[in-house]
């Protein structure tokens, strides 16, 4: 195992329109393996969300690198497939559509898309709905049309902003271990952002807790469970205790 | 007024309402019509609707003016209509979607179209009129500077509200920047440039009427104008008539065009509730 | 506009305006086009400082301003009642729709040879045509905040003991009143229109009739564009008046710019 993503001295800070310099994050320092799950937790305001589009490309570093394949970042891209809160998914495309998006443009031929869609639309198990548009998917459905399209480019990192935060609890759960499965059939380093705690223990292999105001990385746990993970289980509840109590 | 469901008793009740707005009609038609011929009311002021029948019948064989169909009328109204709207959409949508795209432009342009629109377009008329004459020139001008405005600033809010995700998402799939303006911000503008597109038509509408009012021979307003020189009432109903069915047909079709063209999109009023 | 970047986007603003100006006054001195019929700013501003405050000009405005006010109080009052009725006795809505459904895709204006068989050539005639212009806009916006008030809003108020009138004037009109605001509005600023067309036809006074009978009073084009320019600014007046004071103070709850 190497170094995917290597994150070394980051410092950001947004100038507000009255000129006021407010920092983001700051002094961040991490190393992510490859194939590694990685969740990045804390409350409101603790940049995390900063932290994960950093690497994405959508912002740049005030001070410090972003490096990934030894190479630095240089503005977002195909090889860092990213799922949001709301998945974005472009309301004028169908399911196939949507999925179809990312290879279209990277110039990928009609019949090789189609394939491409096919075999992602039944990993994220939504066979048969190929010709939906989102606005007839619920939450949920969305949130796996979002996983496939970003599946499609075959990244080698997938970014994830809360993406189950906007569903239900129950729909919820389930994605989690969709989201398992999905990793589990293709393997990617994952960064996945979130502020419940009991999700990043049942997903990810190492948790990253960052306090607020400004952002700095507080404490690094390491979970050391077989999954899939039993929320009541005395390790579990051990892990969570240890979270919680860095977090406040 | 209609918020329809299309299950078997939402269908049900529609037909009840439209039965129900049916009734209503025809029973102000025949309490119009008693009162008439009882003498309570002036046919010269309220004409009866047989007479309006009547003469509708005569306007589409014989016309008024003698010759000029009631068919006549509609086409010219019509095609006034479409040459300034369709120049209209032609240079405001491109316009407003560049405008709109860029920042410093937009804040630059948006007090002098505030004023552009504020102008009372039909106060324009005489400007038109003393620079290109009375013809089909200064009367397409008109709608094609009231049309513009509204088309071009629908345009440029498009743009302006695209969810910044959408282009975020787009760019984390690798599209590039031409790709992102035709693949995204292009059908993420659509909707509400749709819907300034209804606005600015209904306005073409209002405008054409009020030109043609004031100095046509053809078109549905000047029918109403010229019935009036001849004190011909019934007349002039028949073109008011008329106007209501064509408003309402544009009205219809247009919504109609929006389910088909943009079968994805919720209707923009959905959304702003 | 936030107030940090208020400064910034106006002086942005200004110069779009400028730049109109000075392109028109460059175009005007060009002599592309003869000076009587395209008078450049400077002309139109001469003409005005020489017009303004002559009285007729004065009554023009003044005619003018009567009608639309009167004629949107007849128009606006009549439809937000009507809304407010036919929003929450949906029998009353059910029986009314078609004539009204029928009625308002007639652009107002049409109505114009009408209004004088039965209003002559006096005031009444373009007060009538203000009126049904103002009425439409207003009675569907009205009638779509009833409609869409927020269910959850009445359930509240009900079990707090709410019932009958009392709950239809104390939350229901409340909670209508952004749309019923927002209709006026927009029946104000197509007033204002309407107002300048049924001038042009058929009256003497007023700002509309000013600029129709410019080319006869030998004014020229100076004072077409003049009155053009007046009206625009007039309309913008109000309107930002209304916007002001209406939306933005009454209604700020609803309006104001954090809201948004």
């Amino acid at each position: 195992m190497n170094e995917k993503i290597r994150i070394a001295g980051v410092f950001k800070s947004f100038k507000s329109r009255r000129n006021e310099e407010s920092v983001a994050v700051e002094d961040i320092n991490l190393t992510v393996q490859t194939n590694e799950f990685v969740t990045l937790v804390g409350r409101s305001g603790c940049g995390k969300t900063t932290l994960l589009n950093m690497m994405a490309g959508l912002l740049r570093p005030t001070d410090g690198s972003i490096l990934i394949d030894d190479q630095p970042v240089d503005g977002p891209g195909p090889d860092r497939g990213m799922v949001f809160q709301h998945s974005a998914l472009f309301p004028w495309l169908t399911t196939a559509g949507n999925i179809e998006f990312g290879p279209k443009n990277q110039g990928v031929p009609k019949a090789k898309r189609r394939e491409i869609a096919q075999e992602l639309i039944e990993l994220v198990r939504l066979k048969g709905f190929e010709n939906k548009y989102p606005r007839e998917l619920s939450g949920g459905m969305q949130q796996r049309v979002a996983i496939a399209r970003a599946l499609a480019t075959d990244p080698e990192i997938l970014l994830m902003d809360e993406p189950f935060g906007a569903l239900d609890e129950l729909t919820r759960s389930e994605m989690q271990s969709e989201l398992l499965r999905i990793w589990q059939a293709r393997t990617k380093t994952v960064i996945f952002v979130t502020h419940s705690i009991s999700e990043a223990i049942f997903l990810s292999d190492r948790v990253i807790i960052l306090s607020p105001h400004p952002g700095r990385i507080r404490k690094e746990v390491v979970i050391d469970l077989p999954r899939p993970r039993q929320l009541a289980s005395q390790e579990f509840l051990q892990y969570y205790e240890e979270i919680q109590s860095a977090i406040f | 007024m209609r918020f329809s469901n299309l299950t078997p008793t939402g269908i049900a009740s529609r037909l009840i309402d439209l039965l129900i707005g049916i009734v209503t009609l025809v029973a102000i038609g025949a309490l119009w019509e008693y009162l008439v011929q009882n003498g309570h009311l002036n046919p010269y002021f309220f004409p009866p609707p047989t007479e309006i029948a009547d003469e509708l019948e005569k306007i589409t064989t014989v016309g008024f003016p003698r010759g000029v169909t009631i068919f006549s009328h509609i086409q010219a109204t019509v095609l006034r209509i479409l040459k300034g709207y369709a120049m209209a959409a032609v240079l405001g949508i491109p316009i407003g979607l560049f405008v709109g795209s860029r920042q410093f432009l937009d804040r630059a342009v948006m007090p002098v179209v505030t004023f552009a629109r504020s102008v009372a377009t039909i106060s324009l008329l005489p400007l038109m009129v003393a620079w290109f004459g009375v013809g089909e020139l200064s009367r397409v001008l008109l709608v094609f500077y009231g049309c513009f405005w509204v088309i071009m600033t629908n345009s440029a809010f498009a743009v302006k509200t695209i969810h910044p995700q959408y282009i975020q998402a787009a760019e984390t799939l690798g599209a590039s920047k031409t790709q992102i303006f035709f693949q995204v911000m292009l059908p993420a503008s659509l909707p509400r440039i749709f819907s300034g597109m209804k606005v600015a038509l209904g306005l073409a509408f209002l405008y054409i009427v009020a030109v043609e009012l004031i100095n046509a021979e053809e078109g549905l307003g000047s029918l109403i104008w010229e019935a009036r020189t001849f004190y011909r009432s019934d007349t002039m109903m028949v073109g008011l008539f008329m106007l209501s069915i064509f408003g309402f047909a544009l009205a219809q079709g247009l919504d109609l065009l929006e389910k088909v063209l943009l079968p994805w999109a919720e209707s923009l009023e959905e959304i702003e509730r | 506009m936030r107030a940090e970047t208020f400064g910034r986007d106006l002086w942005i603003g200004w110069l779009g305006v400028i730049t109109v100006l000075v392109g028109w006054q460059v175009i005007d001195m060009l002599g592309i086009f003869d000076a009587a019929t395209v008078p450049g700013p400077i002309d139109v501003i001469d003409l005005a400082l020489e017009r303004g405050p002559l009285d007729d000009l004065r009554t023009h405005a003044y005619a003018s301003l009567r009608r639309v006010i009167i004629g949107f109080t007849m128009g606006a009052i009549p439809a937000i009642l009507l809304g407010i009725a036919t929003g929450w006795y949906r029998w009353l809505g059910k029986i009314l729709w078609s004539p009204i459904e029928l009625l308002r895709p007639i652009p107002p204006l049409a109505w114009i040879p009408f209004a004088l068989i039965w209003f002559g050539l006096g005031e009444n005639s373009k007060i009538f045509i203000i009126l049904l212009t103002a009425f439409f806009p207003v009675i569907t916006n009205t009638y779509k905040g009833m409609i869409s008030i927020d269910p959850q809003l009445i359930r509240a108020a009900q079990t707090m003991g709410l019932k009958g009138l009392r709950l239809l004037w104390r939350v229901a009109i409340p909670a209508a009143l952004p749309d019923i605001a927002v209709g006026m509005r927009i029946g104000l600023s197509l007033s204002f229109g309407a107002l300048m067309a049924a001038e042009i036809l058929a009256a003497e006074e007023g700002l509309g009739a000013m600029i129709w009978r410019a080319r006869d009073t030998g004014g020229g084009v100076g004072i077409i564009v003049y009155g053009i320019i007046l009206i625009g600014a007039l309309n913008l007046t109000i309107d930002y008046l209304f916007n002001q004071y209406v939306l933005k103070r009454q209604l700020r709850w609803h309006f104001s710019e954090d809201a948004n």
